[in-house]
């Protein structure tokens, strides 16, 4: 059986790379979004992107719009890769019980 | 690490839901000012041609000038301020979108001078239809069930309107139309954000 990625499963990263790779592969979505979406304070969820990002599974771009600071955040190929196979061991693991 | 079949089945759910909730959002931030605008339009412009039938093509002719400028303007908008979503620079589709309405409203003026003559019923459901199949190809595009729905919906209710209610075809589509792509924009906007 695959194993668990020990990153993603945490349940706030969880959310975080779920709302991240519903999103086409040119999608980026802003910071305050993200925050006002998965409810979360903006020390909270800074945290767990740089753990997200230290592990190479988003991608954070830091712009102006309208001469104002944005960060615009994006799922990787390799965060991507590393969802389905959390998803794909979620999914065995109930399969594995059913049996 | 061990997880447990329902700690596993919490996890399933909480990734469909904030799926969900994400894709609806971005559906929600670009659609539902454009369904509310045009619905609003719709509602105008198809009432004022029942009571003054007569001056139905001046009313439309400026309903699509209005629309498209209102249009545009909220684009512009939407792209240049705070947007919650952004696009790739390097993979940018908002050009490809704008071309699909700018090529429909071309391929739709030639033919309209192709078919001619007609009523204006008939020109008013042919370029409402016309909107409605792009809507519907922007939805089967965007994998967006909502477009394709509503665009299959709208077309529905413009035959109906068409051929049952002639009298009361502008009336019709002034509630039925106008109402269904305004009430549509407004729900998903307050319950989608």
């Amino acid at each position: 059986m695959a194993q668990l990625d020990n990153i993603i499963h945490q349940p706030v990263r969880l959310q975080i790379m779920s709302s991240l790779v519903s999103l086409d592969q040119n999608e980026r979505v802003n910071f305050t979004y993200l925050r006002k979406l998965l409810k979360l304070t903006d020390g909270n969820l800074g945290a767990h992107l740089s753990k997200l990002e230290q592990a190479g599974y988003i991608k954070t771009d830091k712009t102006f719009v309208a001469r104002k600071p944005q960060t615009f955040i994006s799922a990787t190929g390799k965060g991507r890769d590393a969802f389905e196979g959390h998803v794909a061991t979620l999914k065995e693991i109930i399969e594995g019980e059913k049996k | 690490m061990n997880v447990s079949q329902e700690e596993a089945q919490a996890s399933l759910s909480t990734i469909r839901d904030v799926k969900v909730q994400t894709q609806r959002a971005a559906i929600s931030t670009y659609a539902s000012p454009m369904m509310i605008l045009w619905g609003t339009l719709w509602i105008i412009a198809f009432t004022a041609t029942h009571l003054y039938i007569e001056h139905g093509q001046h009313i439309f002719t400026a309903m699509n000038v209005v629309g498209i400028a209102v249009s545009a303007i909220i684009f512009y908008q939407l792209f240049h301020s705070k947007p919650p979503f952004r696009e790739d620079p390097s993979e940018r589709i908002g050009w490809r979108i704008a071309a699909l309405w700018i090529l429909l409203y071309v391929y739709v003026i030639i033919w309209l001078f192709l078919l001619a003559p007609f009523s204006g019923r008939q020109c008013n459901a042919f370029i409402g239809t016309a909107g409605m199949f792009a809507c519907v190809v922007m939805g089967l595009w965007f994998r967006s069930t909502l477009m394709i729905v509503l665009g299959l919906a709208m077309t529905g209710v413009t035959l109906v309107g068409f051929y049952l209610l002639t009298s009361y075809y502008c009336l019709w589509m002034a509630i039925m139309g106008g109402g269904g792509l305004f009430g549509t924009g407004l729900y998903i906007r307050l319950r989608w954000r």
